[in-house]
């Protein structure tokens, strides 16, 4: 049977989800080592998750589930800090969720992988059952009622990619305009850098910027700057 | 080595005053830190980084030999005491730093220059970090490039550390209106922008820190 490791910010989030996910199984999972806060108050000590691994260490594996961001850098810094002779996982999981999928998959027998897949899916259930109630898209410019608007073509190789879509979020997001930009039929708030690369729109798509609000010419002249300059990312000719 | 005579070789000796100029920066600058962090993550940089660097000092009261092994010591101490992301991340940077120093029980110009790159390539493998994001990448690659640039033009340590520092902290400066784009403080998105980020801030500290220690 694999090894599960919780890496979390608070001792008490991390006994309580591992308490919750044990209620599935009755004392008959897998072992769960916990390595949770640091000098005595929120955070993660990388020696600590080291600890948890050795502790849940077994031949089959070991799968490490952690909450919030340096969660993540205390994991992979304890890989660091030495060999491990088992395989490890770090998951993606969100930590309750897939805490308790992994527990149960766990065990029931079933290796590293399907455990990590398994957890990694652990949202799936709650996003279907809860689809009717899906947060509706931010409040944008409705459709031809801008107060400036132009359509562009992306020039840079990558098209909206994360720092692009970050440099538009950041000029905008400073301004007193709302700002979408439309492409392929969808749109996304010019101020979430997160919603314009969901676009997915690359090289050569068309894109239109629209505004409205006191600065409404300005947002939209500073995107086309920027689109038309290909975000910097053009090679000097 | 005379009392007057300019460093031109890090021992254990002049590391140690480095961190030690590095722990009063951060008790002189904590609240700031914490300002700056209140701002855009959980208000805890400042006191963090005292409670690490103060554990630091007493992990080194009695120093080893090898600059490797202070350097390892160093990490060691600043993750398991930080607690926040700048443990991991501040104990990456040591830990690599260590790594790369090996035995030598003193650093020339070019050999603690390839210290603090391998530290800072650490930096980025943990936070996966570029160039942009507002983290304390941008005050360090400047400050690493001013350092190269500095030793390959013939300057003195002690030259090439106080152009570090002054990259920095101009570094630091240029992080004020960028988005963040990692940590807690990109959960802020654009309201991330007009603070200048801590982690940057602490970094132009640890490089003023070192110009100081190589003065």
């Amino acid at each position: 049977m694999i090894g599960i490791v919780v890496v979390s910010h608070s001792p008490a989030l991390a006994e309580a989800a591992v308490a919750l996910a044990d209620e599935m199984v009755h004392g008959s999972g897998p072992v769960v080592a916990v390595a949770a806060g640091a000098a005595g108050g929120f955070g993660t000590d990388a020696t600590e998750v080291r600890r948890a691994l050795e502790k849940a260490s077994s031949p089959d594996g070991v799968l490490v589930l952690m909450d919030l961001g340096s969660a993540v850098l205390s994991a992979e810094l304890a890989l660091e800090l030495g060999p491990i002779d088992v395989p490890v996982r770090l998951s993606a999981a969100p930590l309750v969720e897939g805490l308790v999928a992994a527990v149960v998959r766990a065990a029931g027998g079933a290796d590293l992988d399907t455990v990590s897949r398994e957890a990694e899916a652990a949202l799936v259930p709650k996003v279907t059952s809860l689809a009717e109630h899906a947060t509706p898209p931010a409040a944008l410019v409705p459709a031809g009622e801008s107060d400036a608007s132009v359509r562009l073509t992306l020039v840079n190789p990558q098209g909206l990619h994360a720092r692009p879509a970050a440099q538009i979020a950041t000029a905008v997001g400073g301004l007193s305009a709302d700002v979408a930009v439309e492409a392929g039929g969808r749109r996304a708030d010019a101020s979430s850098s997160l919603e314009l690369m969901t676009l997915g729109a690359g090289q050569g798509v068309e894109i239109t910027v629209s505004a409205v609000g006191a600065d409404a010419a300005q947002a939209v002249a500073a995107v086309r700057e920027m689109v038309e300059a290909g975000f910097g990312e053009l090679e000097a000719s | 080595m005379g009392s007057l005579s300019v460093v031109e070789a890090v021992t254990v000796d002049v590391l140690v005053g480095w961190l030690s100029a590095f722990r009063d920066a951060v008790h002189e600058h904590g609240a700031y830190l914490t300002e700056l962090d209140s701002a855009i993550g959980d208000a805890d940089h400042g006191a963090n980084l005292i409670r690490g660097m103060d554990a630091v000092m007493a992990a080194v009261a009695s120093p080893p030999e090898a600059t490797g092994d202070l350097l390892k010591k160093v990490g060691m101490t600043l993750v398991t005491s930080v607690g926040g992301a700048s443990g991991p991340l501040y104990g990456t940077f040591f830990l690599r730093m260590a790594t790369a120093s090996g035995d030598a029980t003193s650093l020339d110009g070019p050999a603690l220059l390839a210290g603090l790159e391998a530290g800072l390539e650490g930096i980025v493998a943990r936070g996966k970090a570029e160039a942009g994001d507002k983290t304390m990448y941008d005050a360090l690659a400047p400050a690493l490039a001013a350092f190269s640039s500095s030793l390959d033009g013939g300057a003195s340590l002690a030259d090439a550390a106080r152009a570090a520092a002054g990259a920095a902290a101009a570094g630091r400066d240029a992080t004020e209106p960028m988005l963040a784009l990692k940590g807690r403080a990109s959960y802020l998105g654009e309201r991330s922008i007009g603070h200048i980020d801590p982690g940057a801030a602490s970094s132009a500290l640890l490089l003023d820190s070192l110009a100081g220690a190589l003065s």
